[in-house]
């Protein structure tokens, strides 16, 4: 049973999750009769499995719950904003519920009490009772035809479930044909009494839709395979004749592909085009795919998986090393074959752990609600690009720093009210808008507000006053946007309790920082400010450019690199200014084996990389090229804390251990330092 | 800070086993619970920039292990590998979280098996490292083997260990260490 119970808890979270997105697509628009529909859906299976395992609260507080959408469903109530509010507080007084602990017990019953008065009261004196155009539509819906096929598993009366009561309740839907398939009934002798050998093909013409039609199974979902298709935009039972062909061809072939009657039905379609005109309405609704597309994969399996493969590239770099070393040619080709198949392995499960950043917006949408109806200003929500994809684990890790960046949006950012827009010739309304893209092997998130935008020069004087800076330091634009980064800096004149609750901006950017990430600011005063975030597309593997000095190996990422040049060691140290020339350029460069205190005689040739940064170059010198390397990072760990110029490190093929650099941070580090002559 | 007799009292009178290493002419001992093995000399990859005690890190069966070079850590020049220079792989609490990691010795002795009462405390004067890093003392021959509290010695972020009112020449080998970590 605890087996269950805990699937169940999986399960409604989920369907909770789910609660609240249709909830604020609700808030958007209030008549909305589909979402409503959906909201209600997802209430009443809630309430069926908390019933079923035994959450006596969940199972009273929905079906309390259950009855306002009832109403509002029937056209007897109407949607307001204070049903809205309440149904969010239900949904964040469910998830407590679901958390129920022995210990937490008594409190949450009386929760459950005071929360179910509350809509018992509000379900009273509910608005009067209106009759929608919306409501009429449905009901007036047209009759179409579906094709549904019921494979009940054997042992589905093991459940207590009835077959036949499901293939009941579809008959009350509509005109139904049931062809059953009996193909599999074995000889008297060997039939057990417990089991169900029976399937069934089903046409039914209903003008319930598709939904409705997916409820009947709603329970039954894992203890049968049920496949649902609109095979006809008619009611195709109407005539005998047509009845009569369907059920022939389904007793020859039981098995028959829903695509195949649907080619059937094209035909006796004919006949009804005649009849009607077709409905110029599109069906907007989602069409419901039974059949199995995606499964369930616990994280830790994924996580085993990835530290698999992560070995596996370690061991492919050693068997290329020795394939190398010993010149086999009859193993050279199975080698190349092997890194081949590794480097694709490795992209496919690392994919599988992407999950669209869409997965955190419905946390910011509730946030960016609730916080502006407490801030009084009036807040819309946009997103943009939310199907970008990223790794669980760091999309579970952004989550609170963007929770902390829209609130200081929100709060310092937007205009206190709509008068102070309009006079700044903004429209009334504020929008922050949440805008997610790939470049190149980063992700990017943008948090863009509208509002009053970032003064430097207010930024500034805080700074000196909190003694951060230097009273008469020259700082560019930039250079005062990212000192509210920085710790014990907080522009607001007075703490309010949403933002500044002493955890600031650098909290921010250290949560992201963990993550191999960056976060910036720019702003226009009067205009808006825009939080922009960088981040790795994966964390533990990346392609990177395999390097020497002296004898510590390098890995610079490939993302960063853009070219090799090569330079004797005299011209490098009679650069003036540090400058190379890369392709009539002229470049500043670092001199890494200085910079790193390396000691040690420079070869006579040495190689500068030069990288990518921030929109400009930069050369890092080397001693050698080794060549392209797929690093697995690994964590250099609590020791090495404070280093941020090297990422992590990875394992070469001959047991040894690379660096891996974080060139931007190699250069932010050393590009204006003063003792970089070589 | 414990008083000298609480000390006695936290060492029990059981039996405990300690690996015994040397660093220089002087003999310190961990106890072998927190030993996990000794290895061979291998090639240290340096991170730039960190601290001089921080040797670097090597590949311990595919994981990243950061060594740290004891001797440096003890205030005495830093390690010139010989033959008999190893790495001993600790697995300590630090913080409340495991940690793996090497030091890095000049020669590791031998194992030790002591009973409560042979050790003695460690006067609280007269030794160069701070006493609180120190469990006790144990003579053996001629000779004293500072038994260590190994988990402590990396818990705090401090350089070396040694005491800092020691003679005037040790004070400044330290900030020598200092200048040369900044």
């Amino acid at each position: 049973m605890e087996v269950f119970k805990q699937k169940f808890i999986e399960e409604a979270t989920e369907q909770i999750n789910d609660l609240e997105q249709a909830l604020l697509q609700l808030d958007q628009n209030k008549e909305d009769l589909e979402t409503i529909e959906s909201i209600f859906r997802v209430m009443h299976s809630l309430k069926g499995g908390s019933a079923m395992f035994g959450f006596e609260k969940i199972d009273r507080f929905t079906h309390i719950l259950e009855n306002i959408y009832e109403s509002i469903r029937s056209g007897e109530a109407k949607v307001t904003s204070d049903i809205l509010d309440l149904t969010f507080q239900a949904v964040d007084h469910l998830r407590k519920l679901l958390d129920e602990t022995p210990e937490s017990e008594k409190l949450l019953e009386k929760e459950n009490n005071k929360f179910i008065e509350r809509i018992q009261k509000a379900l009273d004196d509910k608005a009067v009772p209106e009759h929608t155009s919306l409501q009429d539509e449905k009901t007036e819906g047209k009759v179409k035809t579906y094709f549904v096929r019921f494979v009940p598993d054997e042992d589905i009366m093991h459940n207590g479930t009835n077959p036949l009561y499901l293939l009941e309740d579809l008959a009350n839907l509509g005109n139904i044909l049931i062809v059953p398939n009996v193909d599999n009934i074995p000889s008297f002798e060997k039939i057990n009494p417990e089991k169900t050998y029976t399937s069934w093909n089903i046409f039914l013409s209903t003008n319930a839709g598709i939904n409705a039609i997916v409820d009947v199974f709603i329970f039954v979902d894992d203890e049968a395979r049920i496949e649902t298709h609109k095979i006809s935009d008619y009611n195709l039972l109407e005539l005998e004749a047509v009845r009569n062909i369907l059920k022939e061809t389904l007793h020859k072939k039981p098995e028959i592909k829903p695509a195949d009657i649907q080619e059937l039905i094209i035909d006796l379609e004919s006949v009804y085009h005649d009849k009607e005109v077709e409905d110029i309405q599109p069906d907007t609704r989602k069409k419901v795919e039974h059949s199995i597309s995606s499964i369930r994969v616990g994280a830790d399996k994924l996580d085993n998986l990835i530290n698999w493969v992560s070995e596996l590239v370690t061991i492919q770099a050693q068997l290329s090393l020795y394939s190398r070393e010993n010149n086999n040619p009859g193993l050279a080709p199975i080698v190349e074959e092997i890194e081949k198949i590794s480097r694709r392995l490795r992209d496919d499960v690392f994919s599988i752990r992407l999950i669209p950043i869409a997965n955190m917006v419905t946390r910011f949408q509730r946030l960016v609600r609730e916080l502006s109806n407490e801030l009084g200003k009036e807040v819309l929500f946009e997103t943009k690009g939310t199907e970008t994809e990223l790794d669980k684990n760091m999309i579970e890790m952004l989550i609170d720093p963007i929770m902390h960046i829209i609130r200081n949006s929100l709060d310092h950012g937007i205009e206190i009210n709509a008068a102070g827009r309009t006079a700044a010739g903004k429209k009334p309304k504020g929008t922050i808008t949440l805008n997610s893209y790939y470049s190149g092997t980063n992700v990017y998130i943008q948090i863009i507000d509208d509002g009053r935008g970032l003064d430097p020069q207010a930024i500034k004087q805080k700074a000196v006053e909190k003694g951060l800076i230097e009273e008469d330091a020259e700082l560019t634009e930039k250079e005062a946007y990212d000192l509210i980064f920085s710790s014990g800096f907080s522009t607001a004149k007075e703490v309010t309790n949403v933002s500044g609750r002493g955890v600031g901006m650098d909290v921010v950017k250290r949560k992201i920082a963990e993550l191999r990430g960056e976060v910036e600011m720019t702003s226009e005063k009067g205009k808006g400010t825009t939080v922009t975030i960088k981040l790795p597309l994966t964390l533990s593997i990346i392609d990177g450019l395999l390097v020497r000095i002296e004898k510590t190996k390098f890995v610079i990422p490939l993302s960063a690199v853009h070219k090799i040049y090569e330079f004797t060691h005299t011209e490098i140290e009679e650069a003036i200014n540090n400058l190379f020339l890369a392709d009539e350029k002229r470049v500043p460069f670092i001199y890494l084996r200085k910079v790193f205190n390396i000691e040690g005689a420079p070869p006579e040739i040495e190689r500068i990389v030069n990288v990518e940064y921030q929109d400009t170059f930069m050369g890092l010198t080397v001693d050698e090229i080794i060549g392209e390397y797929q690093a697995v990072l690994k964590p250099l760990g609590q020791m090495y804390k404070g280093i941020d110029i090297i990422s992590g490190a990875t394992i070469l093929g001959d047991g040894t251990v690379a660096l891996v650099l974080d060139p931007n941070r190699v250069i932010f580090e050393f590009a204006n330092n003063e003792n970089l002559k070589v | 800070m414990t008083t000298k007799h609480q000390k006695l009292e936290n060492i029990s009178n059981t039996m405990e086993t300690y690996l015994s290493f040397r660093l220089g002419r002087e003999v310190f001992a961990a106890s072998v619970h927190h030993v996990v093995n000794i290895l061979e000399l291998k090639p240290i990859t340096k991170v730039p920039h960190a601290p001089e005690y921080m040797s670097g890190v090597i590949n311990l069966r595919g994981q990243v292990l950061p060594v740290i070079d004891m001797r440096v850590k003890f205030g005495m020049t830093p390690t010139e590998p010989t033959v008999d220079t190893c790495i001993i792989v600790l697995n300590l609490e630090i913080e409340e979280e495991e940690v793996i990691l090497g030091i890095l010795v000049d020669a590791v002795s031998e194992v030790l098996e002591l009973e409560g009462e042979q050790i003695e405390p460690s006067p609280s004067i007269g030794t160069k490292y701070k006493a609180e890093f120190i469990k006790g003392m144990w003579k053996k021959d001629e000779t004293f083997i500072m038994l260590l509290n190994i988990n402590l010695v990396f818990t705090r972020n401090e350089l070396v260990v040694v005491e800092e009112k020691s003679s005037q020449a040790e004070v400044d080998e330290v900030k020598e260490n200092e200048k040369t970590d900044e």
